[in-house]
């Protein structure tokens, strides 16, 4: 692949960064509007590169189904609009796809659910939000509620996501980090991070209260939330760890709300 | 107006009135530049309820001039919540940002909001150099873009150069550069030392012959002859006069609430999570120490002859290890200016057996002491 | 200004403004000029809130500053007249309300 006049980007989402690089200077100022502040100088050493092939917009087969597989050492990701390809051994890959911002930005949830679940992390359909300085996530299928309690923060809160949380361990715990994947909110999340001091479960009902849930239905219910598309059975094994060792640490409670903004005076 | 500045920077003085002030808002950037003093992770800034607290507490205190910097402001999603109401509160606003995240909605909220300027930095006209500095590929630019984006607007805008061994060949092409966008251009060859005490950065700085090169470039300081002339002999105002605005007219707040004197002099003198400002300021042991120095008191600056002219920052001497000794940063660029010694070079030429000390060298023999 | 209407006056919102020592310190950024207002003009200053009428701000001239009215007319007209020629202080015969809502940030 020859690339001319190569524009370069680094995406910084959870203290990993991503050079992508393009030889399109309309679509690398696509990617600019589309990852604000999340277009960073490097944070840490170690940078994986991403080239972008480029094609002409076509019908795209009305595919959701993306399918991730481990090929000769390298992670092959197809779905109806993208083809992409990574090494994790060199730390470099490319994308094959049409100039439209959600090919690039789904390669992207499925390179960091990959990188995270070798680093005991995941990402996981989830609002989370910080408050004096502790970040706190909010679990919960599509209609839950995640938008919903998102809108309602108050000004104090910074909202991180809306629908795709992203958690990685540190020495004391965890911690949650913001992300550009936005759900229905539409907007792009702060590029924050905070320690993460509580994971709720989310359930609409008539007043806002928090119970306490048992650990083996706090796995469960993290679990049915992960966003991982390897089909790889090692991988596999290493997220499902991780979601252990989470909910062993992390206090995890149920968080029953009316949707109206009172809720959040219980999320302290 | 400046007979009027300098009679209301006086009133302030008289009164103990922190007339000038700079929040940072947040420590996070989206550059990495390889000078900078600060430590980008985030510790738990002060949430937008914090902030309009203490922009409450500033104007209060009879702040003007407010300086709004960080990091990078702008990556803080409720940048502009914070900087109106700021404009509410009728502080004469300051910016300081790398304008890459500025496009054209953001240019216009900026022009609504009625800063006094924007002050954005640029290392370089080219940008292989300029974002080999930040780290941040296409950050020129991106820079230059947001630049342009507010001057059109009306927006004053101010190209901030500081000077290092990368981009000491390139001040020229900044400062055409700057012509060519409509805007004021500054320069300056100080590395701040890191706020946690590392000095290694320091290394970046320019030398002795270059910093001289730069003292002496009629574009750069005006009048020469005027600029570098020798110091005329020391008088009693020279020893008696304020050093500098820092801690009488002038502090600093933290994204964490620490106050400091100036963001150059990181000695904390309170927290306005756990005081109210006015107390800070007032009363702490630590501001009023500094509010105490004189010239005069200081055991190595007051016998130099540079005393009455030298750009001495005590938050350069503090971090050197003694806020009443020496800052041989400074001592550098007044021999650079003048050609003349610091009594402090003095001292280190007598100490080094009658060696010929300069640029780098200084630093490293005041480092042994 | 005509006697037989209610004038209204509005300083401007941008500019930059702190009292100092008991006297009003004005910036205007466009021209960066600094006005220093005496103790009378920033008590006019301050009340130059679009709302009250210069009749009522005249009349807390001559309580606080004990001078007679039509000395203060003629004070505050003449110190109006010199604000809003720097474009600082804005002159009606209406009431001069809120500024338009600012376009809001997303």
């Amino acid at each position: 692949m020859t690339l001319t006049a190569t524009h370069e980007l680094a995406i910084d989402i959870g203290g990993m960064p991503i050079l992508v690089r393009t030889d399109s200077a309309e679509f690398a100022a696509l990617l600019e509007d589309r990852y604000g502040s999340f277009i960073h100088a490097p944070s840490s050493g170690r940078i994986f590169t991403l080239d972008i092939d480029l094609i002409p917009p076509r019908t795209i087969v009305e595919d959701e189904d993306v399918s991730v597989r481990l090929e000769s050492g390298r992670w092959i990701m197809t779905r109806g609009d993208f083809r992409a390809e990574f090494d994790p051994r060199t730390g470099h890959g490319w994308v094959r796809q049409s100039p439209n911002p959600y090919s690039i930005d789904g390669v992207l949830r499925i390179l960091h659910s990959l990188f995270l679940a070798r680093e005991g992390g995941f990402l996981v359909h989830a609002a989370s939000a910080v408050r004096n300085g502790r970040a706190f996530l909010f679990a919960g299928v599509s209609g839950a509620g995640k938008t919903t309690l998102s809108r309602l923060a108050p000004p104090d809160v910074e909202v991180l996501t809306d629908e795709i949380s992203y958690v990685r361990p540190s020495e004391s715990g965890y911690v949650a980090f913001g992300t550009p994947f936005a759900g229905e909110l539409a907007r792009i999340g702060a590029n924050l991070r905070a320690p993460l001091a509580a994971l709720y479960l989310l359930v609409q009902g008539p007043e806002n209260r928090i119970e306490p849930v048992d650990p083996a239905e706090a796995a469960r219910a993290v679990l049915r939330n992960i966003l991982f598309f390897a089909h790889d059975e090692e991988l596999v094994g290493e997220v499902f760890k991780s979601v252990f060792d989470f909910v062993a640490r992390v206090p995890v409670k149920r968080l029953i709300f009316t949707p109206d903004a009172r809720v959040w005076e219980l999320i302290v | 107006m400046n007979v009027l500045m300098e009679e209301m920077n006086r009133r302030a003085l008289a009164l103990n009135i922190p007339l000038g002030a700079q929040l940072d808002v947040t420590y996070r950037c989206n550059e990495r530049c390889i000078h900078c003093y600060l430590d980008h992770d985030d510790h738990g800034e002060m949430t937008f309820d914090e902030m309009k607290d203490v922009l409450d507490q500033l104007a209060d205190a009879g702040t003007l001039f407010l300086t709004l910097s960080g990091g990078e402001v702008f990556m803080r999603m409720d940048f502009f919540r914070i900087l109106e109401y700021a404009r509410k509160l009728s502080f004469c606003i300051k910016i300081k940002t790398n304008a890459f995240m500025i496009r054209e909605k953001e240019a216009d909220l900026i022009r609504d909001s009625d800063v006094s300027s924007v002050q954005v930095s640029i290392y370089s006209h080219r940008p292989e150099v300029h974002d080999a500095i930040t780290l941040l590929p296409r950050s020129l630019e991106r820079s230059v873009r947001g630049i342009r984006l507010m001057q059109e607007r009306g927006v004053k805008v101010i190209i901030a150069n500081v000077l290092m061994r990368q981009n000491m060949a390139d001040y020229e092409g900044v400062r055409a550069l700057a012509k060519s966008l409509g805007v004021e251009s500054t320069i300056d060859p100080t590395i701040t030392p890191k706020m946690d005490g590392d000095r290694a950065i320091l290394g970046l700085g320019i030398g002795g012959q270059e910093l001289r090169d730069v003292m002496h470039n009629a574009d750069l300081v005006g009048n020469v002859d005027e600029f570098c002339a020798t110091p005329p002999p020391v008088g009693d105002e020279d020893l008696d006069t304020v050093p500098c605005s820092a801690s009488h007219t002038y502090c600093y707040i933290s994204p964490y609430g620490d106050v400091f004197p100036c963001v150059q002099f990181p000695l904390p003198t309170g927290n306005v999570r756990k005081q109210k400002f006015l107390d800070i300021w007032r009363y702490s042991p630590q501001m009023n120490d500094v509010r105490s120095i004189r010239p005069r008191e200081l055991p190595v600056c007051s016998s130099c002859s540079h005393i009455g002219t030298c750009t001495r920052c005590p938050g350069l001497a503090y971090m050197q290890g003694d806020m009443r000794g020496p800052s041989v940063q400074d001592c550098e660029k007044s021999y650079a200016r003048t050609g003349i010694p610091s009594a402090n070079m003095k001292l280190r030429f007598a100490a080094t057996g009658g060696h010929p000390v300069e640029g780098q060298q200084i630093v490293n023999l005041v480092q042994i002491q | 200004m005509s006697c037989l209407m209610t004038t209204y006056v509005a300083r401007s919102k941008q500019v930059a403004a702190r009292m100092l020592g008991g006297e009003m310190m004005i910036m205007s950024p466009r021209d960066t000029t600094l006005f220093n207002l005496n103790d009378v003009g920033s008590v006019i200053w301050e009340s130059a809130d679009g709302q009250t009428p210069l009749d009522d701000i005249v009349a807390r001239l001559c309580v606080e500053f004990d001078v007679a009215p039509e000395v203060a007319r003629q004070d505050a007209e003449t110190f109006i007249q010199e604000l809003a020629e720097h474009g600082i202080m804005h002159v009606s015969d209406q009431p001069i309300g809120a500024e338009p809502p600012r376009q809001e940030p997303s």
